[in-house]
C-alpha cells in the first residue's frame, strides 16, 4: 500500500518540453486514471513514476519517499504494459514468478504466491503454457498476474486494454476494477479512452499538451468540466458547442437564435460558448427548430445529428423518433444543465 | 500436365547449374576414391591406405581440437561483443564498424599479417613481450609444438568472432524494449537481464551461427595453410589440409578423394546430430 505524490514534475527531451509542471496527489488505495489525447504526456508521466524515464524537474514521492533517482526495483511498483511484455521464453508460471525469483524468494513461496494469483485470475489451467499459446485476454491476465504476485505499493497500467477487441475490453475493464476492489492497491492507469476512465476511476486526471486540465471524480468532470477541453473530451457522444454572444442575460447564437441561460451570476465577457450534452436536448413543440441531417437509432436511444442554431449538433433521445433526414423537428434545452464557457480562454463560466 | 512441364522448364537451368557445381564433383570424387591413378576399379584399397596412414588419426583429433576450441571462443567472445555493442555509449557506431574488420579482411591477408606478428625474431608480439620483461626470451609461437595450435585457434577466433557479433547483435536488436523494461521493473540488474532476457531471446540465432561455424570450421584451410601448412611435425595438420596436401603436394588424388569421402561422412554425421539436438522438442518453446 502506498500513496503517490507528483509535485511540479517537468520533463523535456533535450530542448523539447513534454510536461510543463504537473502535480497530482494520489491517496493510498485510490484508482486514478490519467487520460488525454495521444502525445499529451500521460504515458511519459507514468513511465517517470515507474522509473523508466528520468525526471527533468520536480519530485515524485511514493509512500512519502522521494524516488526521483531510484531505479524501478527500489520503488515497490509493478507495471502492466500495453504490449503485455510477457517473457516469450518463460511459461506463464515463470513469467508470474519472475520478480520473486529475482528477489531470491524460496521456491515454495514463489509457487504458492503464483498459485494464489493464478487462481484469482482464472489462470490455473494455463500455468505451464507459453505466452504465444494464449489469447489476447489471457495474456492480459498474465500481465496483471505478474503485477499482483509482487504485492507492490502501486500498480501502474499503461493502456493495458488497447490491444483487445471491444467485447473483451469491457470484460477486462470490469475484471481490473474487481481486482482493485479486492486488493485495494493504489493504481495509476493510463488510457486515451475516456469511457475506460469514466467507468473505472475513483478520480480522473485529464491531461492535454503536457498540462493537467482538470482532476476530479468521473461525475464531477462530466457535470462540471473546468474548460472546453475537458467538456469535449469527457462524454460520448461529445458535448456540443454553440458559439455566440451574451445579450441581456440571454445567449444569442451566431444565427441569431436566442436561448435562455441558467442563473450564473454576472458574466463579464461578450463572446461565450454554450455547451450542451447530447442527452440534454428535448423534443418540445414550443422549442427551437432543428433540421435533421442523419438519424441513428441504436435501439435503446436515438442519436440525431441536426442543424441547430447555425451549428451541427448531436442529440440523444431516449424515445424513438419517427423523422427522416431533411425534416425539421423542434427541440428545447435543459436549461439548468447548460454549460457556459468563455470563448476566448475556454474556461468555464459560473459555478 | 502442361503446367507441370512448364514448371520443370523454369527450374531446369538452376537444376543444371546445381548438378554441374555440386552433384558432379561429388560423384566424381566418389569415383576417384575407388579407382587407381589409371582409372581402374580398386574397391576400398584407397580407404585402407589413408586410414592406415599415421597422419590420419592425428589430423582427425587436430581438427576436433581446432574446430571445437575455435567455436567455443568465437561464440562466447562474439556474444559478449554483441551484448557490449548493444549498449548505449558514445562512439558506438564507430566501434561497431571497427569490430567487423577482422571478418572483412581476406583470410590470406589476415593469416600472413598474423604470421609476421607472431614471428619469433621479427614479430611485434615477441617484441612487445620481451621489451617490458614479460618474457625473458622470444617464444617461437609458430614453431613450438605446444603454442602453435593455440595461436592458430586465437587467430581463427579473431577472424570469425565478428560474424557471431553481427548476427547476435541483429538478434538482440529485435528484442522489444518492453521486455527489458518489464525485467527492470521486476527487479533485474544488468547481468540478470543478460541471462534471463537477452540470451534466451537470441538462443536460436546462436544455434544457427554455431552450425555455420562448425561447417566453416570443418572446411577451413586458409589460415592454417598460409601460416604453418600443417607443421611443425603435423601438430597443426587438420583433415582438410591433409586432403589438400595429399592431392596437390603428394599428387595422390585417389587417396585424397577417399579421405574426402570419409571426412564428408563424418561431417554429415556431426551436422545431423547437431540439427537433431537443436530441434529437440524441449527446444520448441524456449
Amino acid at each position: 500500500m502506498g500513496s503517490v505524490s507528483i509535485r511540479n514534475v517537468h520533463k523535456s527531451y533535450g530542448a523539447l518540453p513534454i510536461l510543463h509542471g504537473v502535480s497530482v496527489d494520489i491517496a493510498d488505495g485510490e484508482f486514478v486514471i490519467l487520460v488525454g489525447p495521444s502525445g499529451c504526456g500521460k504515458s511519459t508521466l507514468l513511465r517517470m513514476l515507474a522509473g523508466l524515464e528520468a525526471i527533468t524537474g520536480g519530485e515524485v514521492l511514493i509512500d512519502g519517499q522521494v524516488v526521483n533517482t531510484k531505479p524501478p526495483k527500489e520503488r515497490d511498483i509493478a507495471m502492466v504494459f500495453q504490449s503485455y511484455a510477457l517473457y516469450p521464453h518463460m511459461t506463464v508460471e515463470a513469467n508470474m514468478g519472475f520478480s520473486l525469483k529475482l528477489s531470491r524468494a524460496p521456491k515454495a513461496e514463489i509457487k504458492s504466491r503464483v498459485a494464489v494469483a493464478a487462481k484469482s485470475l482464472g489462470l490455473e489451467p494455463y500455468l505451464q503454457r507459453y505466452p504465444k499459446h494464449l489469447s489476447g485476454g489471457q495474456r492480459q491476465r498474465v500481465a496483471m498476474g505478474r503485477a499482483i504476485v509482487r504485492d507492490p505499493a502501486v500498480f501502474l497500467f499503461d493502456e493495458p486494454l488497447s490491444n483487445l477487441d471491444a467485447k473483451l475490453r469491457v470484460q477486462m475493464r470490469s475484471e481490473i476494477k474487481q481486482n482493485h476492489q479486492r486488493l485495494r492497491t493504489t493504481t495509476v492507469y493510463v488510457t486515451h479512452d475516456q469511457i475506460e476512465a469514466m467507468t473505472m476511476a475513483d478520480r480522473i486526471v485529464v491531461m492535454n499538451a503536457g498540462r493537467i486540465e482538470q482532476i476530479g471524480t468521473p461525475l464531477e468532470l462530466y457535470d462540471r468540466p473546468a474548460n472546453m477541453f475537458v467538456a469535449g473530451f469527457i462524454g460520448s457522444p461529445a458535448m456540443n458547442f454553440l458559439a455566440g454572444n451574451l445579450q441581456q442575460s440571454e445567449f444569442s447564437a451566431s444565427d441569431g437564435s436566442k436561448i435562455a441561460l441558467p442563473d450564473v451570476g454576472n458574466i463579464n465577457v461578450d463572446k461565450i460558448t454554450l455547451g450542451v450534452r447530447p442527452e440534454h436536448f428535448r423534443i418540445d413543440l414550443k422549442g427551437l427548430p432543428a433540421e435533421v441531417i442523419t438519424i441513428e437509432p441504436t435501439g435503446a436511444e436515438t442519436q440525431v445529428m441536426m442543424r441547430f442554431c447555425g451549428h451541427d449538433v448531436v442529440g440523444v433521445f431516449r424515445e424513438r423518433i419517427d423523422v427522416a433526414a431533411g425534416q425539421t423537428i423542434r427541440v428545447s434545452l435543459d436549461r439548468e444543465k447548460l454549460h457556459l464557457f468563455d470563448t476566448k480562454t475556454g474556461k468555464r463560466i459560473g459555478g | 500436365m502442361v503446367r507441370q512441364s512448364t514448371g520443370l522448364v523454369f527450374v531446369l537451368p538452376a537444376l543444371i547449374v546445381l548438378a554441374m557445381l555440386i552433384a558432379y564433383p561429388l560423384a566424381y570424387t566418389g569415383l576417384l576414391s575407388v579407382s587407381d591413378q589409371q582409372g581402374n576399379f580398386v574397391g576400398a584399397r584407397n580407404f585402407a591406405t589413408v586410414l592406415a596412414a599415421r597422419a590420419t588419426p592425428q589430423a582427425f583429433w587436430n581438427t576436433v581440437y581446432f574446430v571445437g576450441a575455435s567455436i567455443v571462443f568465437q561464440v562466447i567472445l562474439g556474444t559478449a561483443g554483441a551484448i557490449l555493442l548493444n549498449q548505449n555509449f558514445t562512439g558506438r557506431a564507430i566501434v561497431r564498424s571497427i569490430t567487423i574488420i577482422p571478418w572483412v579482411v581476406p583470410g590470406i591477408v589476415a593469416a600472413t599479417t598474423w604470421a609476421w606478428m607472431f614471428h619469433t625474431e621479427f614479430g611485434i608480439i615477441n617484441y612487445m613481450m620481451t621489451a617490458p620483461g614479460l618474457i625473458e626470451a622470444p617464444i617461437g609461437w609458430l614453431t613450438n609444438r605446444d603454442t602453435v595450435m593455440p595461436v592458430l585457434i586465437a587467430i581463427n577466433v579473431w577472424k570469425m568472432f565478428p560474424f557471431v557479433t553481427v548476427m547476435v547483435l541483429a538478434g538482440l536488436q529485435s528484442i522489444p524494449n518492453d521486455l527489458y523494461e518489464a525485467a527492470r521493473i521486476d527487479g533485474a540488474n544488468f547481468w540478470e537481464e543478460v541471462w534471463h532476457i537477452m540470451l534466451p531471446q537470441v538462443r536460436s540465432v546462436i544455434t544457427a551461427v554455431t552450425l555455420l561455424l562448425v561447417i566453416w570450421g570443418l572446411n577451413s584451410i586458409t589460415i592454417i595453410y598460409a601460416i604453418t601448412r600443417g607443421g611443425p611435425a603435423n601438430r597443426t595438420l587438420i583433415t582438410p589440409i591433409q586432403i589438400f596436401r595429399l592431392a596437390f603436394d603428394a599428387v595422390q588424388f585417389n587417396q585424397a578423394a577417399a579421405l574426402s569421402v570419409l571426412f564428408f561422412a563424418v561431417a554429415i554425421v556431426i551436422v545431423f546430430f547437431y540439427v537433431r539436438l537443436v530441434q529437440s522438442p524441449s527446444g520448441g518453446a524456449r
